[in-house]
């Protein structure tokens, strides 16, 4: 008897969490033409687990100490922070989606183009959400490097945060002139044999794809959808490129670092002499705290290196939907942006369009103090380009694994 | 029913439950997933994921990779670990050394990966020392001992986390088989020293402590974290080979890593079934 009773009542259990999950994808939809005062209201008192990189100590310190604090006396949101990038965000909705689960463990994630794909790719994000926010009539939706990403259009899927530049870094003092193109590189690696290498991740197939584009004889050469023809022609090249110059990497090209991190550690220790990154190669930062001589500068490639934006989005089932664009919404603020562009701090460029602002923040944006030992975002602009379609991504790393490493 | 048989099958209920159930759960997942039975991204039964494994041969060459590894490691770690039993028993009772032999047994294994790396990396440690004493003039000139072809880094990393262990396990055998006095006996019946360590040392010690030494292997052959720290890309140890696969860029192949995991995890349970499965007893067989 006793256990038909404890069937019943896990029956009933069962049934009263699915009528929640059905309350709740409602309620999504109606957020979606909810006003913003609605969805003001609605996000009071919440709290919101946002996922995001945790590996730079001033981004960690501008969310902790600035963002976390802020919304909780503007909103009274309690933001919560764990830490996870592209694939354990990806890993997280695959497998929440695979056990059913509707309302989720994270509500906001911290994305750009790669992981941008693999979740439209499994209908991980909610949205389209970016023109609910008041703020975004600060950003410029017809500039195409925010609008697209890694030519797929964003359409208010996800909301632009950051927007940065692929930069080589070097020590002026131990290398005057340093290579800005395939030619010049040829010449460099065979005078200075073993001090430059491609890290085995994002940021080094980001480096393979600036090389490719080159190849291609312009900065626009991967431009468009994925051409299959035009990659096994370049790609080609490329391979047979690599594999010649192997032999004056590091560790005679017998291996590569799997991460761009390790690359940093092996340039502040002298072992390499190129390193390289988004974030305008995030050199402030590193010689503020030492980690890289006073000598270092960062530069682009001659025919380009790729600029693009990060984003946030929302996750489908984000148990705190309105709180989120709340959140974000902060984000997108003159005030917020402004203090994450502080070249002490974050130092990490602005998306908001300085003609879109009232004049009082602009002159804000322009007197702020500029960056001592980086390049600025401006001076890259002449050697931009976009991110090419996510497909070359996936052919370079699969290729670059067989084609190289393991050859 | 008696209450006594009761309660053995509370236990093996337990072990089934707490022990198989969520293993077999989890392998049945992966087998699953292998298939492309299951996945958000997986679009039915397919054996692609499979060929696609099988053809790349970068598994089998990962595998040998880990076999070759973990075989010398605990070969090094065993050998070791029974001459300095052997040669420092007596040294090895005082306080002060077994506490150095305990220590790195509290040490976890990205500690070691990562002590490692910073002791023999090419801007680490002696490379700094060798610098400062000019035996080199540049970082590139001090020998690969980390992220190697040679798997010096991880080999050196296994060694010095598994040896302490087997020194205080073979202290301990030395002691409950009384070897000492079986080795006093044999000299007075006319053993030399040599023939004592080959014919009771050795065997006595080894005969004892043979199934912990085969799960070692086996527990290094799945080793991630120093392989991750100290490993090169290529070939790779088969942990990291795993989840670099499940972790990949292109959703459609993530399979691809639990094909991985499925043939690892057969691998392995079909060898410890093989080993630890009670041989028949012949009675009077030589």
């Amino acid at each position: 008897m006793n256990r038909i009773r404890n069937i019943l009542f896990g029956f009933l259990i069962g049934l009263s969490l699915l009528g929640c999950g059905e309350k709740s994808k409602q309620d999504d939809e109606q957020l979606k033409s909810a006003t913003w005062q609605e969805i003001e209201k609605k996000s009071e008192g919440k709290t919101v687990n946002f996922m995001m990189w945790q590996g730079s100590t001033a981004i960690n310190d501008y969310i902790n100490n600035y963002v976390v604090p802020t919304v909780k006396e503007k909103y009274d949101i309690d933001l919560q922070i764990s830490g996870g990038q592209g694939p354990e965000i990806v890993q997280l909705v695959m497998g929440e989606k695979q056990a059913d689960i509707d309302e989720g463990q994270v509500d906001m994630v911290w994305i750009n183009g790669e992981t941008f794909f693999q979740l439209r790719k499994v209908d991980g994000l909610w949205g389209s959400f970016v023109e609910k926010l008041p703020n975004s009539k600060f950003i410029d939706f017809d500039n195409p490097f925010i609008n697209t990403d890694f030519q797929q259009p964003v359409n208010g899927m996800e909301a632009p945060w950051s927007i940065n530049q692929f930069a080589i870094v070097y020590d002026s003092q131990k290398t005057s002139s340093p290579p800005k193109s395939i030619p010049e590189f040829e010449i460099f690696i065979k005078e200075n044999p073993g001090t430059f290498t491609i890290s085995n991740d994002f940021t080094g197939m980001t480096f393979l794809k600036s090389l490719m584009a080159e190849i291609g004889g312009s900065p626009n050469a991967l431009d468009g959808n994925f051409d299959e023809n035009k990659y096994q022609e370049l790609s080609a090249k490329l391979w047979a490129f690599i594999n010649e110059s192997k032999q004056y990497f590091w560790k005679e090209g017998s291996t590569f670092p799997k991460e761009q991190s390790k690359m940093n550690q092996l340039f502040a220790n002298g072992e390499l002499l190129l390193t390289y990154g988004f974030r305008e190669g995030s050199i402030e930062d590193k010689v503020l705290s030492g980690f890289y001589p006073k000598s270092t500068k960062g530069y682009a490639w001659e025919n380009g290196t790729i600029r693009n934006t990060n984003y946030l989005g929302i996750l489908h089932n984000a148990p705190q939907k309105a709180a989120t664009m709340q959140v974000i919404n902060f984000l997108l603020s003159p005030e917020a942006q402004l203090k994450k562009s502080d070249v002490d701090g974050m130092n990490s460029n602005t998306v908001l369009d300085m003609s879109e602002l009232p004049p009082d923040w602009s002159m804000k944006f322009l007197d702020a103090k500029k960056r001592e030992f980086g390049p600025s975002i401006r001076e890259l602009e002449l050697n931009a380009i976009t991110e090419p379609a996510p497909e070359y991504m996936i052919r370079l790393y699969e290729d670059f694994r067989k084609h190289v490493i393991e050859n | 029913m008696s209450l006594r048989i009761k309660k053995a099958n509370i236990g093996v209920l337990f072990f089934i439950l707490i022990g198989i159930v969520p293993f077999a759960a989890a392998f049945i997942y992966a087998l699953l997933y292998s298939f492309g039975v299951t996945g958000v991204a997986n679009d039915g039964f397919t054996l692609k994921f499979w060929e696609t494994v099988i053809a790349s041969g970068s598994f089998f060459k990962s595998l040998g990779f880990s076999v070759l590894i973990a075989l010398v490691a605990v070969v090094i770690s065993v050998g070791g670990a029974l001459w300095i039993t052997l040669k420092f028993k007596e040294q090895l009772e005082s306080r002060f050394f077994s506490f150095i032999i305990y220590l790195p047994l509290a040490i976890p294994g990205i500690v070691t990966g990562f002590f490692t790396f910073q002791l023999f990396s090419k801007g680490g440690f002696l490379a700094r020392i060798s610098h400062k004493l000019g035996f080199i003039t540049e970082a590139s000139q001090f020998p690969d001992l980390v992220n190697d072809g040679l798997a010096f880094g991880i080999i050196l990393s296994f060694i010095a986390l598994i040896m302490p262990f087997f020194i205080l396990l073979f202290l301990n055998v030395y002691k409950n088989e009384r070897v000492e006095e079986l080795s006093i006996l044999a000299q007075s019946l006319g053993a030399s020293a040599n023939q004592i360590a080959k014919k009771i040392f050795l065997p006595i010690l080894i005969k004892k402590t043979w199934v912990l030494i085969v799960l070692y292997f086996i527990f290094l052959l799945g080793a991630y974290e120093v392989p991750l720290i100290l490993g090169q890309e290529s070939p790779q140890m088969l942990s990291v080979l795993i989840i670099q696969e499940i972790k990949q860029y292109d959703l459609d192949k993530i399979s691809e890593g639990y094909v991985v995991a499925v043939l690892y995890t057969i691998i392995v349970s079909v060898t410890a079934i093989a080993l630890f499965l009670p041989k028949r007893k012949t009675a009077y067989a030589n």
